[in-house]
């Protein structure tokens, strides 16, 4: 059968930012893909070595819309260790809160995200919708929706109180029930786990030699989570377990994710009833004197890695940041392989590529409301929010 | 605990270590030539199971570049560093022994100007088709120069 | 007055205009099903709750540019989508909705016309499989082939459960089938397999998921519509929405007695029936995911066609039990 080249982007539907997959296909047979980067390239890498300690925070907060809290911390801990700064415990409890509801509304995103690609827009909607209850918490804790700035060097930059505690308790309250339905869909909807099973399979040792991180990692049955190898903020003291699953396969990737969104609530409970008090933050001094740091974290696609080289100023001699997707896009050719072209989209989205943070650019998304478009509040006063109004039944 | 593990280290690789440190707890820092750089990589990976390599970064020191492998397991994240000339700045590919180091080898190759020997896969990864040859963003020396904009068919 | 009457046939009722109007009208109906089906408000501001939306859509991508690929051969791809939606309106016409005898035969009703909807409503899929393939385009060319794979799927389940209710009405009229069932209704609850089956390979020749594999967004961009924009586009969507109606409509009109009563009472029994069974669509489109192609075909093979094959029997058994 003749052979033929199809492009999967820069500008594909099934690809929300533009990366290229090249496609080699016979027929509906995938042979071979090739993965080309770069079409964003934003250079954050040079500028970084340009600015100071905390403008760098909040470039580094911009890498990534969707995993903001997660480089901001892994940078801000890495200059903390170059400093040698103890930061307060409930500033480190606060951190670790933030980005433990960072990783509910981003696996609650992909999960939506999978959906669409195999074709399942109910589920897409759904979760989404409870998204947005995350969302709201993250709102309340730190004003902002994406882009938190809760971090600075030393420490957080909000406090919590008791209302916004109780507010936090009752959105987890609704979105552990939630996710317990959504648990069920994913495993046992024919149609969805006919399109999950099976399909791109990446055997435990490819993974591990392909050096392939996070919830695809630990979907093969690795059981390597920072969280637990390398603890960093409060999770030395939080009770979780390391989730996997060993069928390797994209269905593998949506059960691991599910059993991370539990764990993480179990972890955000925690969290609230045992909240140290304190202080939030120390003091940090403006200049740094020379060394260099590896900083990890577990961001929620996996391992996220910082290395910073200070040089005696107030700015980096080096930043280089690995975010995780990047560690990934090997293992997803692997997986693509012998594939089916009605995959493609499913077994790219099982890693939950972030392609901004692997090429560092920055999205802008333009707001402009027109008069006809419900706006946020109206549609809050049509639709009563559901963790607000209990009595409110949801219609299934 | 990282202490001894690094002592382990320094006694398993004989002679092949230029310098080994301990900052913090779970962190090693370890300094090796090029030449012994696919021997160390592969005593790491079998006799302590650092199969997984995080990243490779690699700085401009003004003198020279350092190349920094960072390998981790789930009690250490060990950091292999290995200094190459500046005039002709080469390293081995450890492609064969970590087959998934080659999108770091080859952004190391775009952005740092390094030349790798033995990559399976020699393209550009982040920079574009068309980039003069020469130019590597991520070295000291090298500032942005916008080109002159251009207007077809602008008066002269 | 005949030729008013046939005028008025072809253009207002149940033509052009009838099927223009009803199949927007249904386009609303399953949008906004699909869209509180998902916990969302839908069309909302053109119209009454946004009513008007699909006519809003059509008219909206008539003005729009109208691009043709250099390498498309100009002709085949200008006319297809006007052959398509005339190939939809005719299937349109033979439904016995109005102007029709139940002892003479006419133009729109006589023996046999149930064959000639169900190949009607067959050249469709034809269509879209030399759209996709004169698009010259990679993701329409993969697209035109899906369209054919999928047409060896549904299309026999659909004939023999169609074919079924006929063999027990002893016709092959469509009107005739559904004055039978008029007559004994109860026959009906021995057709409930071949119901189930004709409508989910109604939902596989519309290409709605979890059949819309020919089209599928995320995998092959628009599939064989990739390069229709413009007046095209909106004849082809145009189409796909009469087909629902036409395809719903002899559903109805087979497995659901039909529309008798005259132009009003026939009327609104057309619309009560046709939009049970566009809901009954709309709901299997909220609840599925997209399935593969292979697992399609699999699909159709092991378990519609020999589903199909039982209700044959049971008709056949039924046929023997009544005379």
């Amino acid at each position: 059968m003749k052979r033929i080249k199809i492009p999967v982007g820069p500008q594909h539907p099934a690809l929300k930012e533009p990366i290229s997959l090249r496609m080699t296909i016979e027929g509906e047979v995938i042979k071979d893909a090739d993965i080309r980067l770069g079409y964003n390239h934003r250079g954050i890498e040079k500028l970084a070595e340009s600015k100071t300690y905390i403008q760098n925070l909040y470039l580094t907060e911009r890498i990534c819309g969707i995993c903001s809290h997660s480089h901001t911390t892994c940078f801000a801990q890495g200059v903390e260790a170059l400093l040698g700064l103890e930061v307060p415990k409930r500033g480190l409890y606060l951190r670790t809160l933030v980005a433990e509801l960072e990783r509910i509304h981003s696996h609650l995103l992909w999960f939506g995200i999978a959906a669409h690609e195999a074709g399942f827009d109910s589920l897409f909607m759904y979760t989404w919708r409870d998204r947005e209850v995350v969302m709201d918490i993250l709102e309340i804790i730190s004003g902002n929706r994406v882009h938190y700035a809760i971090n600075t060097i030393g420490g957080v930059r909000r406090d919590l109180d008791n209302s916004q505690k109780g507010r936090i308790l009752e959105g987890i309250e609704f979105l552990k029930k939630r996710t317990g339905y959504y648990t069920n869909l994913g495993t046992t909807e024919p149609t969805f786990v006919a399109r999950t099973a099976g399909i791109g399979l990446l055997p435990k040792e490819k993974a591990i030699s392909l050096c392939a991180v996070g919830p695809t990692l630990r979907a093969s049955g690795v059981p390597s989570d920072v969280r637990k190898d390398d603890p960093y903020a409060a999770y030395s003291e939080l009770p979780f377990d390391v989730c996997t699953a060993d069928t390797c396969d994209v269905l593998a990737r949506v059960v691991v994710r599910v059993k991370e969104l539990i764990e993480s609530y179990k972890m955000i409970e925690f969290i609230i009833k045992n909240l140290p008090s304190g202080d939030v933050k120390v003091k940090a001094p403006r200049r740094i004197k020379e060394g260099e740091v590896v900083s990890r974290y577990e961001a929620p696609r996996g391992e996220n890695i910082h290395y910073i080289k200070s040089n005696g100023t107030d700015k980096p001699e080096r930043l280089k940041v690995r975010a995780p997707t990047l560690g990934n896009y090997p293992a997803t050719i692997e997986m693509l392989k012998n594939g089916y072209v009605a995959d493609i989209p499913l077994i790219f989205a099982a890693i939950d590529p972030c392609i901004c943070c692997a090429e560092r650019f920055v999205e802008i998304t333009d707001s402009r409301g027109y008069r006809n478009i419900i706006t946020m509040n109206e549609i809050k006063r049509r639709y009563p929010s559901r963790h607000i109004n209990k009595d409110y039944i949801w219609p299934l | 605990m990282s202490q001894q593990l690094a002592d382990r280290i320094n006694e398993v690789l004989m002679g092949m270590v230029i310098e080994i440190k301990v900052p913090a707890e779970r962190r090693i820092f370890l300094t090796v030539s090029a030449d012994n750089l696919l021997d160390v990589i592969r005593k790491l990976r079998d006799d302590f199971g650092f199969y997984h390599l995080s990243t490779i970064s690699g700085v401009d020191t003004v003198k020279n570049f350092e190349i920094l492998y960072h390998f981790a397991n789930s009690q250490c994240c060990i950091t292999v560093r290995v200094v190459i000339h500046r005039e002709n700045p080469e390293i081995i590919s450890i492609c064969e022994l970590i087959p998934g180091a080659i999108l770091y080898e080859r952004e190391i190759q775009d952005l740092l100007g390094i030349t790798v020997k033995n990559i399976p896969d020699p393209r550009p990864l982040l920079l574009p088709d068309d980039w003069p040859a020469g130019n590597c963003p991520l070295r000291k020396d090298w500032s942005y120069q916008a080109p002159e904009e251009k207007i077809p068919g602008e008066k002269k | 007055m005949a030729a008013v009457k046939t005028f008025l046939y072809l253009f207002v009722y149940p033509g052009i205009l009838f099927l223009f109007v009803y199949s927007t009208f249904c386009e609303w109906f399953d949008r906004k099903l699909y869209a509180r089906l998902q916990n969302r408000i839908g069309p909302a501001y053109t119209g009454f709750a946004g009513i008007l939306q699909p006519v809003a859509d059509f008219f909206k991508l008539l003005f729009k540019e109208d691009i043709i690929p250099e390498k498309a051969d100009r002709t085949v791809f200008s006319v297809l989508p006007v052959v398509g939606l005339a190939i939809v309106i005719t299937a349109g016409l033979c439904l016995p909705l109005w102007n029709y005898d139940l002892d003479r035969s006419s133009f729109n009703s006589f023996q046999g016309d149930i064959i000639v909807v169900l190949y009607l409503l067959g050249l469709p899929t034809l269509i879209f499989f030399l759209a996709g393939w004169h698009s010259t385009n990679f993701f329409s060319t993969i697209g035109g082939v899906r369209v054919l794979t999928m047409l060896f799927g549904y299309e026999v389940p659909l004939f023999l459960a169609v074919l079924s209710p006929a063999i027990v009405a002893d016709s092959w009229r469509l009107a005739e089938i559904s004055y039978f069932y008029q007559r004994f209704p109860f026959l009906l609850l021995f057709q409930v397999i071949g119901f189930f089956v004709a409508v989910i390979a109604l939902q596989a020749k519309l290409e709605r998921t979890p059949f819309d594999i020919p089209h599928a967004e995320t995998e092959i961009v628009g599939g064989t519509f990739t390069e229709y924009s413009g007046k095209k586009l909106a004849f082809f969507r145009l189409m796909i929405d009469i087909e629902m109606v036409v395809g719903s409509g002899l559903i109805a009109s087979v497995f659901m007695a039909g529309f008798s009563g005259g132009l009003i009472p026939g009327l609104v029994r057309f619309i009560v029936k046709t939009l049970f069974v566009i809901a009954v669509l709309s709901i299997i489109r909220a609840m599925c995911s997209r399935i593969r192609i292979d697992q399609m075909v699999n699909f159709s093979w092991k378990y519609l066609t020999p589903f199909a094959v039982l209700q044959l029997l049971i008709s056949i058994f039924v046929k023997g039990i009544i005379q």
